[in-house]
């Protein structure tokens, strides 16, 4: 039961990081390996607060979420002028850099959270604050997994107004044919950076989330390979769809690993299984449903 | 059509100057466009009809001049170069969407319509400033949206109601045919609150009846928003436009002439509607015959036949189905529509014969299907006595099939010369020439298809040649050569493909 928990805690934080990179990938139209790295930055900023300024859980996660806005310019800027694989690369550089900087900002025999220690490299940050919410502080899995059930439903019904309103409407447009909203007079800067700031947030947002829950966050859980996973969530899922694409990409992206775990594999080979697993499904799926499960727009 | 001289002026440019590396363009350009104009932009392939539109909609900046907007309540001066300062301060920049927001808009030969958008939604976008096209206002201002919506959904629907278009308000926009599209680029603009709209070849690839609705439609624009017109055509619907034009830009020499239409039609128009027939019948002679087929679907193929023919098929089309998902697009159901009865015809060896069919027809599909992009669902096709249906592209082409599309069909990032190559052409074309060592995507339309189908001709002398639109963005010398080079280069039978024309 506390296993089965465990996972519902982490599905819920998961479809969070997965909507908000189907707001990048499914309605901006670009296709970024850094969201793994925004995810970590919600994480880091919710730990750092906690930890050093001794912030509660509310104005935390509300730092996190702005962090992840601050560093959302670097994206939205190059979105500006970068298309396709350059944009791919783009952000794998970004992926890249917060990485190198979460694992290499460290120093041994500091106290980590200082200017000198700041993320304590693979180690990680220790102790981190709880969710603590009107006076409650959350420890149990089982009320967890009910507040955090309860956030993603909030986030999924915002998100999805926000996406079906005229704003949604002018955001797939300028993903379909730029030039044509601009010629409309539409401003196609200003949407790509509010769009990408707010799936930014978002990251920011469940990234903290996370680190509240767990308690300890260290770089392993933010490399390259996370977002390429995530990107196979909404890719499974289906992108351009609110809400359902990335809840069934979530679903389904952990549930094979845990599925795997029941069949009695060494551990050696547990890790390439998986990924075997991932790969199989990305094929098949490119062969018999290139929109993803329940995707509505198919990226070239 | 006359216009009032004392309409005012809404948009006015002087000394416009561009040129692209050694190669000017625009010298020294000049015009004024006043309210309910009708302007028909024309001029030689190459001459700057689209530079000249790029850069009075923002796309592109001119190296010299003013432009000026008199069509807000604020009036907007453009001096160019632009100053350092202008530069620096990125709310004074010169772009599509500033000039968008003054009530200038465009529309491109390729449409260009939101392609996952219902036509309504297409529409409706164009509506400037909607109070929920800010990502938080659904959250605070909720009523105000859903009002502003209600309006606009209405607005949109009474617009494609007029524009013929009713019914059809939640169709995507990649499902409408080419007609219904340029419909609903025009409603866009018209609701973007356009004062000028640039169109740049609206007519192309419609068949005739699409022309006679577009050009309407244009007409009750003029007529009821006062909106001015400025049209790029080319030969053959050049005649069309000028029956509402009220005014002639020709570029010539980077210079912008100005003349009336009755002006223009002393010079002499074509007076056919597609310029290929009368070539038939040219080609025919004295002694040999037009033949006329039709075809089902309201298709109508003719071709020439040479002297010389030995009356053998060199292309045969039997009994072709083709299907795209489950609705037969070549092949007609009959009966209670289960069965459907194929594509059926013969082009005899050395003859030249043009396919005329409506928009909507399959000309397209008919193609693909032809070079093997597509599979058949049923049928055969032969060229010179063999079934080439079941082979691979490129073994049909090695089987003397050659293909030119009507668009997308040269490389774009590739050099001319590398093209060239690519084709197999071995001795570059004189035409061609000028272009040597420049890339594909800086040529002109016009220019672009003069490669392409220098591509397609020269590079070895097919059985079958099926060249889609081949005249298409052509002016009237590139025609001209384009036959003589057909003529010239036909192994067995060339077969163009074209829109349906009215004669
Ligand atoms: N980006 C570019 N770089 C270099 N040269 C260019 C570029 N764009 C256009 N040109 C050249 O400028 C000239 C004018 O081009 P433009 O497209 O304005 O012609 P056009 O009048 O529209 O011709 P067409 O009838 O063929 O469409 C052409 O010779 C073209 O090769
Ligand atoms: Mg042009």
């Amino acid at each position: 039961m506390n296993y089965l928990l465990h996972l519902l805690i982490l599905l819920d934080v998961y479809i969070v990081v997965a909507m908000s990179l189907n707001v990048i990938v499914g309605y901006v139209g670009l296709l970024t390996l850094a969201h793994a790295a925004y995810f970590a930055i919600g994480g880091y900023s919710y730990a750092l607060v906690t930890l050093l300024l001794g912030w509660s859980f509310v104005p935390a996660v509300i730092a996190a979420v702005l962090v992840g806005v601050a560093f959302s310019f670097a994206l939205s800027l190059a979105s500006w002028r970068l298309k396709g694989d350059f944009f791919v690369l783009f952000s794998l550089a970004v992926q890249i850099a917060i990485y190198t900087v979460l694992w290499n900002w460290r120093k041994s025999g500091v106290e980590p959270g200082t200017w000198e220690n700041l993320t304590n490299g693979i180690d990680g940050l220790n102790a981190i604050a709880k969710p603590l919410l009107f006076g409650h502080q959350f420890v149990g899995l089982g009320e967890i997994a009910i507040l955090f059930t309860v956030i993603m439903a909030l986030v999924g019904v915002i998100s999805w107004t926000m996406l079906n309103s005229p704003w949604g409407r002018l955001l797939k447009a300028v993903r379909d044919d730029e030039l044509a909203a601009r010629s409309l007079g539409k401003d196609v800067r200003l949407i790509k950076m509010q769009a990408i700031g707010i799936a930014a947030a978002l990251a920011g947002f469940a990234g903290a989330l996370f680190a509240s829950y767990m308690a300890f966050i260290n770089p392993m859980s933010f490399d390259l390979n996370q977002s390429i996973v995530l990107l196979s969530m909404i890719i499974v899922g289906g992108v351009g769809n609110a809400f359902i694409g990335p809840f069934f990409g979530a679903l389904l992206l952990l549930a094979i690993p845990e599925a795997l775990r029941f069949v009695d594999l060494p551990i050696m080979v547990a890790g390439e299984v998986r990924l075997m697993v991932y790969g199989l499904l990305l094929v098949v799926l490119m062969r018999w449903r290139p929109q993803g499960i329940a995707g509505s727009y198919r990226m070239e | 059509m006359v216009l009032s001289t004392n309409a005012p002026v809404v948009m006015s440019a002087n000394g416009l100057y561009k040129r692209f590396g050694g190669q000017v363009i625009l010298n020294n350009a000049a015009f004024e466009m006043r309210r309910s104009e009708v302007v028909l932009l024309r001029g030689a392939n190459g001459a700057g009809k689209t530079t000249l539109l790029n850069i009075l909609t923002g796309n592109l900046e001119p190296d010299a001049g003013t432009l000026s907007l008199f069509t807000a309540a604020k009036e907007e001066h453009f001096q160019f170069p632009r100053s350092w300062a202008r530069k620096l301060n990125f709310l004074d920049h010169f772009t599509p969407e500033r000039i968008a927001r003054r009530g200038v808009s465009r529309s491109w030969q390729d449409i260009r319509l939101f392609p996952t958008h219902t036509l309504r939604d297409n529409v409706a976008l164009a509506i400037q400033n909607q109070t929920g096209e800010s990502p938080f206002a659904v959250f605070y201002r909720r009523r105000r949206i859903r009002e502003e919506e209600a309006q606009i959904a209405k607005e949109a629907d009474a617009l494609l109601v007029r524009f013929g278009l009713g019914g059809r308000e939640t169709s995507s926009a990649d499902m409408v045919s080419l007609g219904q599209s340029k419909r609903v680029a025009i409603a866009r603009s018209v609701l973007a609150g356009a004062k000028i709209m640039f169109l740049d070849e609206p007519l192309s690839a419609l068949d005739s009846k699409g022309i006679n609705e577009v050009m309407a439609l244009l007409a009750s624009v003029v007529a009821e928003h006062g909106v001015t017109l400025v049209i790029v055509e080319h030969v053959f619907n050049i005649p069309r436009v000028l029956d509402q034009a009220t005014t002639v830009w020709t570029i010539t020499n980077g210079q912008i002439k100005v003349e009336t239409p009755e002006q223009v039609r002393r010079q002499g128009l074509p007076t056919e509607s597609d310029g290929v027939r009368p070539w038939l019948r040219h080609l025919a002679g004295t002694n040999g015959r037009v033949v006329e087929r039709e075809l089902p679907g309201g298709a109508l193929l003719s071709y020439a036949q040479l002297p010389n023919g030995s009356g053998r098929a060199a292309l045969n089309v039997k009994d072709l189905v083709v299907r795209r998902g489950r609705r037969p697009v070549i092949g007609r159901p009959i009966g209670d529509g289960r069965e459907v009865e194929g594509l059926s015809f013969a082009l005899p060896d050395c003859s030249i014969g043009v396919l005329q069919a409506p928009n909507g027809w399959g000309k397209t599909t008919f193609l693909e299907a032809l070079s093997g992009v597509i599979p058949v669902d049923r049928g055969t096709i032969s060229i010179n006595g063999k079934p080439i249906q079941d082979l691979a592209t490129w073994d049909r082409i090695a089987n003397g099939l050659g293909i030119m599309q009507s668009r997308d069909n040269v490389f774009p990032n590739l050099l001319v010369d590398e093209a060239i190559k690519l084709a197999g052409v071995a001795e570059v074309p004189d035409h061609i020439r000028p272009f040597l060592g420049r890339r594909v995507a800086a040529l002109s339309g016009g220019e672009r298809q003069n490669v392409a189908a220098a591509c397609a001709l020269f590079a070895r002398t097919n059985a079958v040649n099926l060249l889609d639109e081949p005249f298409g963005m052509l002016d009237a010398k590139a025609i001209a050569r384009l036959q003589g080079e057909i003529l010239a280069r036909n192994g067995g039978a060339t077969l163009m493909l074209l829109p349906a024309a009215s004669n």
